[in-house]
């Protein structure tokens, strides 16, 4: 790991740690929040679906994990704040690894591994629906309590920058990722993993640590989901919804990229307010200029809008770059 | 060859460079200072979910929101304030709690003198508490969680009833309506959706019924949206209970109901709680067969208020339902409006404290003057409905009643 390869990514950060200094409005805030989370939830997919290849329909399982662990923790058995987001996290990545482990072990690939984590998914949220300790259909509601020490701030800068900081860890976790020999295993068990197979890479072993840390970053966006909004239901913790956007956040900002889940949710929760200033109070248009664009977004540029850029700079750089000599031939 | 990086490349400018570029589009980062200098007039953010699963609700409550500020801005608006017109601030919550939240930050930013609506309790809990933070009052219409009053948040009032006194009123008066046809009810089975609403009343039900002389054969919960009953109706045709008590949302109503008219299930009485379709004009005119005898405890405005007859024929003249969530909206403006007069300010503290002194009562609900404790309005209660004709009437308490119960149903 070389500083070329992390400069990048402290210009982006610094650069997004500098918005509270610019941006005093509330809204604003609240909205580049939102941005980073589904940018954490994104990454989470990311890391096993970008690198690792293996397609996740029911991440949900590990946001509502870590949303409804911080929670309970928090409300049944006062568990300080801080520690139960952390617990959070531990809780999510083991779930990932049960899951993965028991998915992978089976022998799961495409289309049958995606639908084996819906199930996952479907049935943490009916049993969050019926279970007493998750307060069943109610939800967990976690008490107004704005002191540090409980992990809640009259402002939204610190958790902006909590976010932030988790953004951060998970783009380094992604680089690190990359430019790792366990990356390099893991995109060859993503590119042909007979082929893997045969050169010793323990495939099963990579997919289940890859699933480990993508459920980590996941249910940290859910621990800061309920210490954000407070409240949890199994709707919200273990529904579909999260599920679409960690995928969605990638693929529209380049699969298999550091940056891509970042530049994703960017651009989608971009469009979604543009789109709601465009359809004024008509209920509902918003929503269809939202699904109109991104349907153009996802069939002109099927690489993400990452790749567009770096399509462009390609473009750019070939027209800057003089033409070069031709030699001339000597005579004589 | 080395390459030589420059502190920041293309790509990297293009990502910090969209997030300003989206600040000078969208305007928030001045908005706030320029909405603030706009005349006298008093901001009122409007909160529903107008898309989503939940639209039609939101919708309706939007509805009667509007058409009481319209209504108060035509009669010379807040005459405290010289005259002050109401200026709505509409705001979607797409039928789920972030976005009721991103809706609070941005009708704060816009400085609302305070906000009502919300529907779904999930959303009245998220958008309430962070009103919270700013003192931004909060006037609930019809979210019935009891953890929305319960939680100490001084911005936070609620109109109607809660699921609390809801349950109490709809068992009593169950109870009472068995008891007066010679006790023909004695299963019960419940169906009800899995958020906050049907599972909190579902938990509620399953506690008390026992103690009141019927056996719960089965529950059954279902996610919203659902759309098929077939399994859930040849449950229930198997148990053969003599009550359906269903907790559904408006298109879940209407789909458990047609598909019992279709599978021919009639058992002595549905008997709904906070029923979506029981109580709804739209239900008994689209579907007057499948409606029919059917129960409800249910907000309900006063049949005998010569005022809300009015809205019903203005709403219905509009070509619109005239469904709990319009007069419940319609009510909470008006409340609302009597506590700015009375604070004669715009100013949040000053609301707060008119809505906790208020005892209004030009309401279209049968709830008597408003007193609030604890942010809760004592006297809100829900009455009970039943689907007789093409019409809906008021079967309980005697008070208000308009007719007499039909129970057991007739067979057909």
């Amino acid at each position: 790991m070389t500083a070329r390869l992390l400069l990048p990514l402290l210009l982006v950060v610094v650069a997004l740690a500098l918005v509270p200094a610019v941006v005093t409005s509330n809204v604003a805030l609240n909205f580049m929040v939102t941005v980073l989370l589904i940018a954490l939830v994104g990454q989470g997919w990311n890391v096993l679906g970008g690198y690792g290849g293996q397609y996740s329909f029911g991440h949900s399982a590990f946001f509502g994990t870590g949303a409804y662990v911080t929670a309970i923790l928090q409300v049944r058995y006062g568990v300080n704040a801080w520690l139960g987001f952390a617990l959070g996290i531990a809780t999510g990545a083991l779930v990932g690894a049960a899951i993965g482990a028991v998915s992978f072990r089976s022998g799961l690939r495409g289309s049958y591994f995606a639908l084996v984590t819906l199930a996952f998914a479907e049935v943490l949220r009916i049993l969050a629906s019926v279970t007493p300790i998750t307060g069943a259909g109610v939800g967990t509601l976690i008490k107004l309590d704005l002191r540090p020490e409980a992990l809640q701030f009259q402002s939204r800068v610190p958790f902006y920058w909590i976010i932030l900081a988790l953004v951060a860890i998970s783009l380094i976790v992604a680089r690190v990722i990359e430019a790792s020999r366990f990356g390099a295993w893991l995109v060859a068990v993503r590119e042909n993993e007979s082929a893997a197979r045969a050169l010793g890479v323990n495939a099963t072993l990579m997919k289940v640590s890859a699933m480990t840390i993508s459920a980590a970053i996941t249910a940290a966006a859910g621990c800061f989901y309920a210490q954000y909004f407070l409240f949890v239901d199994s709707g919200i913790a273990f529904g579909p919804w999260i599920s679409v956007e960690a995928l969605l956040a990638p693929i529209i900002g380049g699969i298999g990229t550091v940056f891509g889940p970042l530049l994703g949710a960017l651009v989608v929760k971009m469009l979604g307010e543009l789109a709601k200033l465009v359809a004024g109070d008509a209920p509902g248009l918003d929503l269809v200029i939202y699904g109109c664009v991104l349907i153009l977004v996802v069939a002109f540029a099927p690489r993400g809008v990452g790749g567009v850029f770096h399509e462009f700079y390609n473009f750019v750089s070939r027209a800057w770059t003089p033409a070069p000599t031709p030699m001339r031939r000597r005579d004589g | 060859m080395t390459k030589v990086r420059s502190g920041l490349d293309r790509r990297d400018f293009l990502q910090t460079s969209a997030l300003g570029a989206f600040a000078a589009v969208t305007g928030i980062v001045a908005a706030p200072a320029v909405l603030r200098a706009q005349g006298a007039s008093v901001k009122l953010g409007v909160l529903h979910p107008v898309s989503g699963a939940l639209s039609y609700s939101g919708q309706q409550g939007r509805l009667g929101a509007t058409i009481a500020i319209e209504e108060i801005n035509a009669a010379g608006g807040i005459k405290a304030l010289g005259g002050a017109k109401f200026e709505p601030m509409l705001g979607d919550a797409q039928s789920t709690p972030d976005g009721g939240n991103a809706e609070v930050e941005k009708m704060n930013a816009a400085g609302v003198s305070s906000i009502i609506g919300g529907y779904a309790s999930s959303i009245c809990l998220a958008a309430s508490q962070t009103a919270a933070r700013y003192d931004l009052p909060y006037l609930v219409d019809v979210g019935v969680a009891d953890s929305i009053v319960t939680r100490g948040l001084k911005n936070t009032f609620r109109f109607g009833p809660g699921f609390g006194v809801i349950a109490k009123t709809a068992l009593d008066n169950l109870v009472t309506i068995n008891d007066q046809a010679g006790k023909p009810a004695k299963s019960v089975m419940i169906v009800h959706e899995d958020s906050l609403f049907g599972s909190g009343l579902a938990k509620l039900l399953n506690a008390q019924l026992p103690g009141r002389g019927f056996e719960v054969l089965e529950t059954i919960a279902h996610p919203t949206p659902t759309r098929d009953f077939n399994n859930v109706v040849l449950k229930i045709k198997a148990r053969d209970p003599d009550l359906v008590i269903p907790a559904d949302y408006y298109n879940e109503y209407v789909l458990l109901a047609r598909t019992m008219q279709q599978q021919r299930v009639r058992p002595k009485g549905i008997y709904s709680v906070l029923g979506g379709a029981a109580s709804s004009y739209k239900f008994v005119k689209e579907f007057p067969e499948a409606a029919q005898y059917i129960m409800d405890c249910n907000h309900w405005f006063d049949p005998r208020n010569a005022k809300a007859l009015a809205l019903k024929k203005k709403v219905e003249d509009k070509g619109q339902f005239y469904t709990y969530e319009v007069f419940m909206n319609y009510s909470c403006v008006l409340l609302l409006a009597d506590a700015i007069e009375r604070a004669a300010s715009a100013d949040r503290a000053k609301i707060i404290a008119a809505l906790e002194s208020s005892t209004f009562a030009g309401h279209l609900m049968p709830y008597g003057p408003t007193k609030f404790v604890n942010g809760q309005n004592q006297g809100a209660a829900p009455v009970n409905t039943q689907v007789l004709g093409n019409d809906i009437q008021v079967i309980f308490p005697a008070t208000f009643a308009s007719a007499k119960p039909v129970f057991p149903m007739p067979r057909a």
